[in-house]
C-alpha cells in the first residue's frame, strides 16, 4: 500500500472515527485545551514582561556605560559599596578631558523631593540634578518646551523639565511651560515636559514621574546627602560595536582620577543594561522555567487522558481491527489509524488552546503589559500538541496494531 | 507446482495440480494450540486441493477443527506443520504483514456476523479493502459501485451499515469480498444469523457467483446449506472424514 494513500486514508479514517464520539473527542481535547493554554499564557506573559522591561529601560542605552558608586544590580553585603568614596563632579570634568572627547560625559545627582504647584503636592519626586546632555545619553526628548541647555547649568538657573506623568498629575491639560512649581522649599520655573515613556517595569523606575533640574542648582535646593555629592556619570560610547574596549579605557581612566595603585579594586562600579538584562535573565529565566515545569505538567494530565481514551478506543474497537486486518490492513495501516485519530484530537485541542490563550493574551496586553502572540509561538503551540498526540497516541495504537486478527474477530 | 512441493510423496498430487488448475494445495497441515499447559492439536494432518472454479463445503461437529482449517485457508493462521500454497504462494512462512496482502489480494471473506465496520457508509465498506490495496480514489468508484450493483444493493450504497436488514448487511460483506477479485471467497457460516427465506436469498447470490466462475468455500454445519456446492469434505477431529463430489 502506498504511503500517501495510507497518510491519507488513516486520517480519513481517524476523522471519522472522532466525528462519531464527538462528546469523547471534546473531553480528551479538554485536557489539551487547558495545558496549551496553560503553557502557552505562561510564554506570551513571560515574552510580556521582557518587552515591559526593555522599554522601561530603553532610555538607558545598549551604548551607554554609566560609573557610579553602587552597582545597580547588587551581589553581597552592602557595606562593601557603601563605605566606598563619593564620586564627585570634578571626576567627571576630568574623564571627559581624559577621553579627549570620544564619548559623551554626562554627570548626574538623584534626589527625592516633595513637589508642589498651587493646592497640588506630590510626593517623592525623583528629582534628577543633570546637564544638557542628558537628552543625548538617554535618549528623551521634551515634547513641549526645550530641555535644560549650557547656560542654564553655567548661571545655576533654578529651572525644571518635568516628566509627563508630573505635568498631568500638576497641570491637568493646561500647559506646564512658564509656570513656578516648589520642589522642596524652592521655586523653580517649568520649561519643558519630557514626552511620554509608557509603561513601567513592576518596581522599576517610572520616568515619567521624574524632574530634570539642572546639576549645579541641585545642591543649594535638594541639599547632598550630609553635604557629599555622589554624582552619577553617564558616557555614551562612540559606536556600539566597541563597548568593552571603551568600558576598559573607561575603568582605566577611573583608576586614574581616583588615584588606585595597580593592587587596588576598583572603588567604582560600571554599570550598563547588559547588567540589568543579564540580571533580569537570571531572575525571570528561572521564575518562567519554573512556570514552563509547572504548566507542562498540565499538558502532561492532558497527555495522559488522551493516552487513556486511546486505550479505550482501540479495547472498544478491538472487532473493528480485526475486520480492517481481515481484508488486508497491515499493522502500519492500524498503527496509522490511531495515531492519527489521538494527535488530531490533540491537534485539535491546541488550537482551541491557542485561541483561548490568544484571547487572554489580548486582556493581558490591555491590562497589564505588552503581549503578544507570535507566529512561533503558534507554531511551537501547534508542534507541541502533535507531539503529545503522537507520544500519548503511540502505546494503545500500537497495542491495536499487534493485535492477532483471530482474536480481534472473535472479540464481542 | 512440482517444484515447489515440498515432499516426493506429493508427486502424485502435483500432477492434478498442473492438469487441473489447483489454486489451493494444503498438504500434510497440523496446527497445535496451547490452552494454558494443555495441547490441542487442532488439525493433525490434512491434505487437500482446491481447483479455480469450485464450489466447496467444509462440514464438522465443533470442536473437529473447521474453523482452524477456515482460518488457515483464509491466511489468518499459518500451520505448525505442512505446506500451503495458494494459487503456488508458499503462505506457511510468511510474515503478518505479508498474509494481510495475501487476504487482501486473494481472499473475500464473508463472515456469519456480517463483520462490516460501523458507523461508515456500505460504500465506504466496500471501498476499504481496494485502500488497503492501494487503489488511487478515481479507480475505486467505478470498481466499488460495481460491486455493490452486482449484489443488488446500489439504492443503499450511502446508507450506514447499522440501517440495513441482516440480509442487506450480508449481501454488502459479499460485495466487500468480491470487490478485490478475489481468487476464493471464503464464506463462514454466510446464513447463520439471517432467517431460512432470506439466507436462501444469500445462497442464490452465492450460487449466481459460482456460476460466474468464483471459487468457493463454504464452512456450515447445516446440510442444506452444505447442498447447494458441488463438493463436501467433512472434518471430524483434526482429520478428513470424508471427501465427496457430487
Amino acid at each position: 500500500m502506498k504511503l500517501y494513500l495510507d497518510i491519507s486514508e488513516s486520517f480519513k479514517i481517524a476523522l471519522g472515527a472522532i466525528v462519531a464520539n464527538k462528546s469523547r473527542g471534546a473531553l480528551t481535547a479538554l485536557g489539551i485545551i487547558i495545558g496549551i493554554v496553560a503553557v502557552i499564557t505562561t510564554m506570551t506573559a513571560a515574552n510580556g514582561l521582557k518587552n515591559t522591561f526593555t522599554q522601561t529601560f530603553a532610555s538607558v542605552g545598549a551604548d551607554v556605560i554609566y560609573v557610579s558608586k553602587r552597582p545597580w544590580v547588587q551581589m553581597g553585603p552592602g557595606f562593601r559599596f557603601r563605605n566606598r568614596r563619593d564620586i564627585s563632579l570634578s571626576a567627571s570634568d576630568e574623564l571627559q578631558q581624559r577621553l579627549l572627547g570620544r564619548g559623551i560625559v554626562n554627570p548626574s545627582i538623584g534626589g527625592n523631593k516633595n513637589v508642589k504647584y498651587q493646592s497640588t503636592t506630590l510626593d517623592n519626586i525623583n528629582i534628577n540634578g543633570t546637564t544638557e546632555k542628558q537628552i543625548i545619553v538617554s535618549d528623551m526628548v521634551p515634547s513641549i518646551g526645550r530641555f535644560l541647555m549650557p547656560f542654564d547649568i553655567k548661571y545655576k538657573k533654578s529651572v525644571a523639565v518635568i516628566g509627563s506623568e508630573i505635568s498631568e498629575n500638576l497641570f491637568g491639560q493646561s500647559s506646564a511651560v512658564g509656570k513656578y512649581i516648589k520642589i522642596g522649599r524652592n521655586k523653580f520655573l517649568v520649561i519643558g515636559v519630557m514626552e511620554e515613556q509608557g509603561s513601567s517595569f513592576f518596581g522599576g523606575p517610572n520616568f515619567d514621574r521624574q524632574i530634570y533640574i539642572p546639576i549645579t542648582t541641585f545642591g543649594k535646593t535638594i541639599g547632598h546627602n550630609g553635604g557629599r555629592a555622589n554624582v552619577n556619570i553617564a558616557i555614551k560610547a562612540p559606536n556600539q560595536e566597541s563597548m568593552s574596549d571603551f568600558e576598559f579605557e573607561v575603568i582605566g581612566e577611573m583608576r586614574k582620577i581616583r588615584g588606585l595603585k595597580p593592587a587596588e579594586d576598583d572603588d567604582f562600579s560600571i554599570n550598563k543594561l547588559d547588567t540589568l538584562l543579564d540580571a533580569y535573565n537570571n531572575m525571570m529565566g528561572v521564575v518562567v522555567l519554573v512556570g514552563l515545569i509547572i504548566t507542562s505538567i498540565s499538558l502532561f494530565v492532558g497527555g495522559v487522558g488522551v493516552m487513556n481514551i486511546m486505550f479505550v478506543s482501540v479495547t472498544e474497537r478491538t472487532k473493528e481491527i480485526g475486520i480492517r486486518k481481515a481484508i488486508g490492513a497491515k499493522r502500519r495501516s492500524i498503527l496509522l489509524q490511531f495515531l492519527f485519530e489521538s494527535s488530531t484530537i490533540c491537534l485539535f485541542g491546541g488550537i482551541i488552546g491557542l485561541s483561548i490563550a490568544a484571547v487572554l493574551t489580548k486582556i493581558i496586553n490591555d491590562m497589564l503589559m505588552p503581549a503578544s502572540i507570535s507566529p512561533a509561538i503558534v507554531l511551537t503551540a501547534l508542534i507541541i500538541s502533535i507531539f503529545v498526540g503522537v507520544v500519548s497516541g503511540f502505546v494503545p495504537a500500537y497495542r491495536g496494531a499487534k493485535l492477532d486478527p483471530i482474536e480481534a474477530l472473535r472479540y464481542e | 507446482m512440482s517444484v515447489l512441493s515440498p515432499a516426493p510423496e506429493q508427486d502424485d498430487t502435483s500432477k492434478i495440480n498442473q492438469e487441473n488448475d489447483v489454486i489451493l494445495a494444503i498438504t500434510d497441515v497440523t496446527r497445535t494450540y496451547f490452552m494454558g499447559d494443555q495441547e490441542v492439536n487442532a488439525l493433525k494432518g490434512v491434505s487437500l486441493n482446491i481447483r479455480k472454479g469450485e464450489y466447496v463445503s467444509i462440514m464438522g461437529p465443533s470442536g473437529s477443527g473447521k474453523s482452524t482449517l477456515m482460518n488457515m485457508i483464509g491466511c489468518l493462521d499459518v500451520p505448525t506443520s505442512g505446506s500451503y500454497l495458494l494459487e503456488g504462494e508458499a503462505v506457511s512462512k510468511m510474515s503478518e504483514d505479508q498474509l494481510a496482502e495475501i487476504r487482501n489480494k486473494k481472499i473475500g471473506f464473508v463472515f456469519q456476523t456480517f463483520n462490516l465496520v460501523p458507523r461508515v457508509s456500505v460504500f465506504q465498506n466496500v471501498e476499504l479493502p481496494l485502500i488497503y490495496k492501494g487503489v488511487s480514489k478515481k479507480k475505486r468508484k467505478a470498481i466499488v459501485e460495481k460491486a455493490i450493483s452486482a449484489v443488488g444493493l446500489e439504492d443503499r450504497a450511502g446508507h450506514k451499515s447499522n440501517e440495513l436488514s441482516g440480509g442487506q448487511r450480508q449481501r454488502v460483506a459479499i460485495a466487500r469480498a468480491l470487490v478485490c477479485d478475489p481468487s476464493i471467497i471464503l464464506a463462514d457460516e454466510p446464513t447463520g444469523n439471517l432467517d431460512s427465506s432470506t439466507g436462501e436469498e444469500i445462497m442464490v447470490l452465492l450460487n449466481r457467483l459460482h456460476d460466474k466462475g468464483h471459487t468457493i468455500i463454504l464452512v456450515t454445519h447445516e446440510d442444506e446449506i452444505a447442498e447447494h456446492s458441488h463438493r463436501i469434505i467433512r472434518l471430524r477431529d483434526g482429520l478428513i472424514e470424508s471427501d465427496i463430489s457430487k
